[in-house]
């Protein structure tokens, strides 16, 4: 009887997920998921209880998704069979959908590895259905505080999440005093990783910190440096309190024609990545793996054909321009972007949009915590900003004295700006903009490459 | 002509865009050729409020708000002496909770100022969504965002507006924020001042008028994109009046 259900529930879902597609209607990522679990509460627990290997679950504010694609490239570059769940679909309905789908026809899964991103206060459902073998942390910066409360109401939920899975290992970011005072709460095990070396520029080191306040004795924490947001080397002269050294850290990293090289686990690495954040998420992924041996031999080379430029940071070719399109959902966030943005030398045009939606966050307040005094210098020749607050974002920039307009309509700004502007767009977008603006700019990519033939 | 800010424990009490309101003053006297001063406080610093013409107080989380509490103890007098001699501060969210007698939490009390003879109590749900005020001294309704826990009941002391949209102070008062001499405390973020530019000009006029004397009159910027984006939370969100 429990396996009938389990397969009626595996079917409906699947049929749901075919009908949305049919229908064109959204993606279709979290409602499979709704209706497998209104059939059978516990689908998630049996499905995990088939991946062959090991589960690894990301959380954290900043880079779940690029981090997940590590895991998952890496792995696969090792001749393993992961299971992903797609960018952004990081509740629970959306993870139970990513485990049904890939299912095979009898029902059953055959993977060797579960990488899943977890959304922050999703995790407190997520991690013990899951019962990861390992746990990421990227790191936690406000985000979301309509949802949220405030940054301690994260931390409590992460700290919760964790400690209900205390065999799972806890792969932190101890730059991130946040993220190494909660994981002291937790029973797991812990293993930290951490850059040593001072390489964010003042356009991305954010001003907006989170309180820098030792969670143990209350004094005021030291820093030697900040590398981003609160992230740095800290100590606290109340109670000795310390930054640890980490287990895991990238070395001799060096920025080179745009890309960054390091060390990691004694390897030279010649990394894809344009920016710096993306060395931590590397890194996160290489502490895991190692945490679990499942490093593979050739990572090095894993590492090097990673394309750190997910669906979240892709780049078209829209009437001879490149489009490059970005997320950003929260200030420290945005703040990498614009770092991004003022070190391309090239004169550029820039859109950005801000909704307000539940997914976005009703509050844009937020936007007044990212520094954009660093645009003025960015040789930005025309910026527009689009979407439900786009008032907002306009009167941000008035507050800055940088010259902008605001539009209605993404179609029209981009046909514009690529046919008339510099030919280097970035198009910023916050969460709900980012489904549709990826779907209009490969629609109009495709568009031009159906004339050209 | 020049304006001293003195922005109270900027390390402890950060939250939500309070930055924007210090940006908004900064830029509204910019532009009409008034200097400006930014004096930030961290915690453990020494404050002179005499210097001060302008204080602003932000928001933290309750953990930060008890911290803040042990060193606003030791500046309570000059506080209060600088709010009764018409001293113009600009408290949000947690600052204005932190101007009355104390915020009791779920689990202790916080002692406040006690500046103003008002009180905050937790509750759990907490108050979160878009809000909408008006004040009859100003022309145009009142915009912003509210976010607490504390409900804060403000006696007979005047409120800063009456809710058309929102909850407000206690969610059932029907009333939001504070005022007191030249003093607002109010649960606003949005930032409040960027999008209420009429509030804005009406505190720096405050300070103007107290440090220089005599009748004050600011000049008239381009606010077209201010009410513009006023306008727009105010028409999505309160229809019916």
């Amino acid at each position: 009887m429990k396996n009938l259900r389990i397969k009626l529930a595996i079917y409906c879902a699947k049929a749901v997920s075919v009908f949305i597609q049919k229908l064109k209607k959204g993606n279709g990522l979290t409602l499979p998921g709704y209706v497998a679990r209104l059939i059978e509460p516990h689908i998630l627990s049996i499905l995990a209880g088939m991946v062959r290997e090991k589960i690894i679950v990301t959380t954290g504010t900043n880079g779940k998704t690029t981090t997940n694609s590590i895991l998952c490239h890496m792995l696969k570059s090792d001749g393993k069979a992961v299971l992903i769940n797609e960018t952004g679909a990081n509740m629970v309905n959306g993870i139970v959908s990513a485990f049904v789908l890939a299912t095979g026809r009898h029902g059953f899964l055959d993977v060797d590895y579960a990488c899943i991103e977890a959304d922050e206060a999703a995790s407190v459902h997520i991690l013990p259905l899951l019962n990861p073998h390992c746990v990421i942390l990227t790191n936690i910066f406000r985000d979301q505080l309509d949802r949220f409360g405030e940054t301690d109401s994260i931390c409590n939920m992460i700290q919760k999440a964790v400690s209900a899975v205390p065999a799972a290992k806890l792969i932190l970011n101890c730059d991130d005093v946040l993220s190494y005072s909660l994981a002291s709460k937790c029973p797991n095990p812990v293993i930290t990783y951490g850059i040593s070396q001072q390489i964010f520029d003042g356009a991305s080191r954010s001003e907006t910190r989170e309180s820098i306040f030792c969670r143990f004795c209350g004094k005021k924490l030291e820093f030697s440096f900040f590398h981003y947001g609160q992230l740095g080397i800290y100590h606290c002269r109340g109670c000795g309190f310390s930054r640890p050294t980490p287990d895991y850290t990238a070395e001799n990293i060096t920025h080179y024609d745009g890309l960054y090289s390091f060390y990691i686990n004694g390897s030279y690495i010649h990394s894809n990545a344009h920016t710096a954040y993306n060395i931590y998420n590397t890194l996160s992924a290489c502490a895991a793996l190692c945490s679990l041996n499942a490093l593979g031999t050739d990572f090095k080379s894993a590492i090097e054909s990673f394309d750190y430029g997910n669906r979240r940071e892709n780049t078209f070719m829209i009437n001879d321009a490149s489009v490059q399109l970005h997320l950003a959902k929260n200030p420290i966030g945005f703040q990498q972007k614009i770092s991004l943005i003022v070190n391309d030398s090239r004169p550029k045009d820039l859109i950005i949009l801000i909704n307000d939606t539940a997914l976005d966050g009703k509050d844009i307040s937020w936007l007044w915590d990212v520094d954009f005094q660093y645009l003025l210098k960015a040789k930005i020749v025309t910026l527009l900003t689009i979407g439900s607050r786009r008032y907002d974002m306009e009167l941000r920039l008035k507050y800055e004295d940088i010259p902008c307009n605001s539009a209605s309509d993404m179609r029209s700004a981009i046909e514009r700006l690529t046919i008339s502007g510099t030919k280097n767009l970035y198009i910023i977008v916050n969460y709900s903009g980012l489904y549709q603006t990826n779907a209009l700019l490969e629609e109009l990519q495709s568009q031009e490459k159906g004339g050209l033939t | 002509m020049k304006l001293t800010i003195g922005h109270l424990y900027p390390d402890l009490l950060n939250l939500y865009g309070d930055r924007g309101n210090i940006q908004c003053f900064i830029k509204r006297l910019q532009w009409r050729g008034i200097d400006v001063d930014i004096v930030s406080c961290p915690s453990g610093s020494r404050i002179d409020f005499e210097r001060f013409d302008i204080v602003l107080l932000g928001g933290g989380s309750d953990r930060e708000q008890e911290l803040v509490c042990q060193y606003l103890k030791k500046v309570r007098k000059d506080f209060k002496d600088y709010v009764e001699e018409d001293g113009v501060v600009l408290a949000v969210c947690g600052g204005y909770q932190l101007l009355g007698n104390y915020y009791k939490t779920s689990s202790k009390t916080i002692e406040g100022l006690g500046i103003l003879d008002i009180y905050t109590e937790w509750s759990k749900k907490r108050l979160v969504q878009n809000i909408i005020l008006k004040n009859p001294f100003f022309l145009n309704p009142i915009v912003g965002f509210e976010n607490h826990g504390g409900r804060t009941y403000i006696g007979n002391y005047t409120p800063f507006g009456k809710v058309l949209f929102g909850l407000g102070n206690t969610g059932k008062s029907g009333y939001e924020g504070v005022t007191y001499k030249n003093i607002i405390g109010t649960y606003l973020h949005g930032p409040l001042l960027p999008k209420n530019p009429e509030i804005c000009d009406y505190l720096l006029q405050k300070a103007l008028t107290r440090k220089y004397g005599g009748n004050i009159r600011l000049t008239a910027l381009p606010d077209s994109l201010e009410h513009t984006a006023n306008t727009y939370i105010v028409k999505r969100f309160a229809r019916s009046f």
